[in-house]
């Protein structure tokens, strides 16, 4: 846009020679920078994502049991104050709470607020232990174990002094919502970005062989990918999710979860990656290369695939919501990732139960962060669909 | 005519090899299944009393084939499923598949054709109105729905109007039928009695579906309604809706009807989860039980078979459909 104001203006020579030299990554930078849903969008996510990386950092509770907080079971949501009837106070406070169960509370639980105990928001506070840039997976088969961390530290953002904070509120068991919605987003990125990265891999290979050879190896593969596509694809991950044993570790299932979602979402990008080779292969770049004796595996790699990467990437981007929902849906209906680890889907399971739905409303509040982050990767993938197309602006 | 026959018969056949190669995938996950049929059978008659020892294992296996090797024993499934329409027993209940699905089948399939159908009410006309319209208050507003389709998932929707229901009107809106009319016959009293629930399902499943809808209504009614045939339409002195449904409307309507088969996919997805969190007693929950808690291998097979059945059912009736609408299509196909 910006770029073509200044051209269609004649005076600005500069800024035409600018246009004219620009390299592909700088033409695309220069038109999503100027759209601004997409750079909006684009912001919430990186947000996001070091939301996710620092979460132990940033979440004052541990969000396994271990960091349960006994007193203060389903309770609700406590805000961080600087005034009430009692005076201004420059750092926040939030109150300190108590419950009891009795005949008058008809033998529930009730929590209430004591609203003369102030307890002051401390901020670098040491808690549990955490490690920053943490892998370590216990995989079935000794040699595929990694444990390395870079960062291992105990100091968080923020606490309380004498108490517990929870942003959020606190579930059945007292886990602080805040600390688990953080992680969730982590475990919900990583999962996607593996399934992105399997099913990638999957279409390139298939799709691949499939656009370079035509012919009988292209209409096998192509019944193959039709017929998958077919299928509708939860029922298709239920089915498969059903095999996991119970016994698996957390870990484990992380990992077939992944999987999963990757050998299921290759037949769109497969497709795509056909229908742009079986077009390109025909032109004079790839005769040229041909005739000069290059194998088939290096023209797809050197010749064919870099004329579309930036297809392959908003691709990419683009089937990212779709496999974080797979998942979300799939833990949700309880066939994915289960207790400990934390993903969006895992703690949306408990909300369709009635109690929830009538007393413990914060149960919601991961919700909100699930469309955020996919209304995100929507409308950065579509602004970048935008920004790699040359045509963009003369379509409009 | 012939020449149309052909293309038909060619259709059909393409549509009869999907199904095969589906109906393979299918069978392959039903095997991958930890345990056997007998085995499970069996389990299931020790935790009752009777002792039971590996050679009765065996002699069950005998009795249900399980021996045979593999690709005998998927060509007698095939062979069962699409000459006699009968998919076996069901490995827990021990019941007939037919007649453990029969309605329910039927039912989801109603739902979800009926979630299709309104989609499709709502994004053929709101999809040409916007396209013609320069307003960038319209577009925007759209944009977002459509938007708000992917970004809320129909079963996040579903527990959204619960939480609302639940709230402020008391209600909870779950079930497909009246607790008195649940093991009634079918009548017209339960008839009515089920399209009051059932508004709901078909509303949540339709609700990705028509923002989906909206966006290749929207964005094939743009790219038809910038021809030189429409301006030349306009210039003759036809406007308003006249033009818009005689000339552009028409012709972007066909890719729309290919697609119908995607759709209903998307719809299918979500069948299962909204069935689990509405409490609806149909396929999708039989499915969703069958996979999830009780591991019944043939009945979850059976309907992943026939819902993905009826998706290359109506791909090939919408192929048809067009080839007999347009005759570009027509042409193209038959060469």
């Amino acid at each position: 846009m910006l770029w073509r104001r200044k051209a269609t203006a004649g005076v600005d020579q500069a800024a035409k020679e600018a246009y004219f030299t620009a390299s592909q990554g700088q033409l695309i930078w220069s038109r999503f920078s100027s759209n601004r849903t997409a750079m909006i969008a684009a912001w919430a996510l990186v947000l996001m994502i070091f939301m996710g990386l620092f979460a132990p950092f940033l979440s004052p509770y541990d969000p396994t049991i271990a960091g349960r907080d006994e007193q203060y079971e389903n309770g609700p949501p406590q805000i961080p104050k600087f005034w009430d009837e009692n005076g201004f106070s420059w750092r926040p406070f939030i109150y300190a709470t108590e419950r009891e169960r009795s005949m008058a509370t008809n033998f529930r639980w009730v929590i209430t607020e004591n609203r003369d105990e102030r307890l002051y928001m401390q901020f670098f506070t040491r808690d549990w232990d955490y490690k920053l840039f943490h892998l370590d997976y216990d995989l079935p088969g000794k040699a595929f174990d990694v444990d390395f961390a870079l960062i291992s530290s105990d100091i968080h953002l923020f606490g309380v002094q004498g108490g517990q904070i929870h942003l959020f509120g606190t579930d059945a068991s007292g886990k602080d919502i805040f600390s688990r919605t953080l992680h969730a987003i982590w475990t919900s990125l990583a999962v996607g970005t593996l399934g992105v990265f399997i099913s990638f891999v999957l279409a390139l290979i298939i799709g691949g062989v499939a656009g370079y050879f035509g012919g009988w190896i292209d209409s096998v593969l192509q019944m193959i990918t039709d017929a998958i596509r077919t299928v509708p694809s939860i029922p298709l991950f239920m089915a498969l999710a059903a095999f996991m044993p119970d016994t698996w570790s957390s870990e484990t299932r992380f990992f077939f979860i992944s999987i999963i979602l990757g050998l299921i979402g290759w037949p769109t990008l497969a497709r795509r990656i056909r229908t742009h080779l079986l077009t390109e292969r025909t032109q004079e770049y790839v005769l040229a290369a041909e005739l000069s004796g290059a194998k088939p595996g290096h023209i797809i790699r050197r010749h064919l695939l870099p004329s579309f990467t930036s297809y392959i990437i908003v691709d990419l981007m683009i089937s990212f919501p779709y496999m974080v929902r797979s998942e979300t849906a799939l833990s949700f209906i309880g066939l994915g990732l289960k207790d400990p680890v934390n993903s969006l889907g895992a703690l949306m399971q408990n909300v369709s139960k009635a109690d929830v739905l009538l007393n413990y409303q914060w149960y919601f509040i991961p919700v909100i962060f699930f469309i955020a982050l996919v209304l995100a990767f929507v409308f950065v993938g579509d602004g970048l669909r935008d920004a790699a197309d040359p045509y963009s602006d003369t379509k409009k | 005519m012939g020449q149309f026959i052909q293309f038909v018969i060619t259709r059909a056949t393409m549509a009869l090899i999907t199904l095969l190669t589906v109906s393979l995938i299918v069978f392959t996950l039903m095997e991958l299944v930890p345990g056997t049929c007998a085995e499970r059978y069996l389990a299931f008659k020790n935790t009752q009393g009777s002792q039971i020892t590996i050679a009765d294992i065996e002699a069950e296996e005998r009795r249900l084939g399980l021996d045979r090797p593999f690709p005998e024993r998927w060509g007698k499934w095939v062979y069962s499923v699409f000459v006699h329409g009968e998919f076996g027993d069901s490995c827990i209940l021990r019941l007939n598949i037919n007649q453990l699905l029969a309605d329910k089948f039927w039912i989801s399939l109603g739902i979800c054709m009926a979630a299709l159908l309104l989609s499709y009410a709502i994004a053929v006309p709101i999809g040409i109105i916007s396209a013609s319209s320069r307003s960038p208050v319209t577009n925007n507003t759209l944009r977002f729905v459509s938007y708000l389709g992917l970004a809320l998932p129909n079963f996040l929707l579903a527990l959204i109007i619960m939480l609302i229901a639940t709230v402020y009107f008391g209600e909870s809106l779950t079930g497909l039928y009246s607790k008195e009319l649940r093991d009634a016959p079918w009548n017209l009293a339960k008839f009515k009695d089920f399209l009051g629930h059932a508004w709901l399902p078909v509303f949540i499943l339709g609700w990705s579906a028509t923002a989906f809808a909206l966006q290749t209504v929207r964005a094939l009614m743009l790219d038809e309604i910038g021809k030189l045939y429409v301006t030349a339409a306009s210039a003759r002195g036809v406007s308003g809706a006249r033009l818009l449904w005689r000339y552009p409307a028409k012709h972007s309507l066909g890719p729309v009807i290919n697609s119908l088969g995607f759709d209903l996919n998307r719809i299918f997805n979500e069948l299962p989860i909204v069935a689990l969190i509405l409490t609806l007693t149909e396929a999708g929950a039989l499915l969703f039980e069958s996979l999830a808690r009780s591991n019944d291998q043939q009945l979850a097979g059976a309907i992943i078979f026939l819902l993905t059945a009826s998706i290359v059912a109506l791909n090939f009736a919408t192929d048809i459909l067009l080839a007999l609408i347009d005759p570009r299509v027509r042409r193209g196909m038959m060469g």
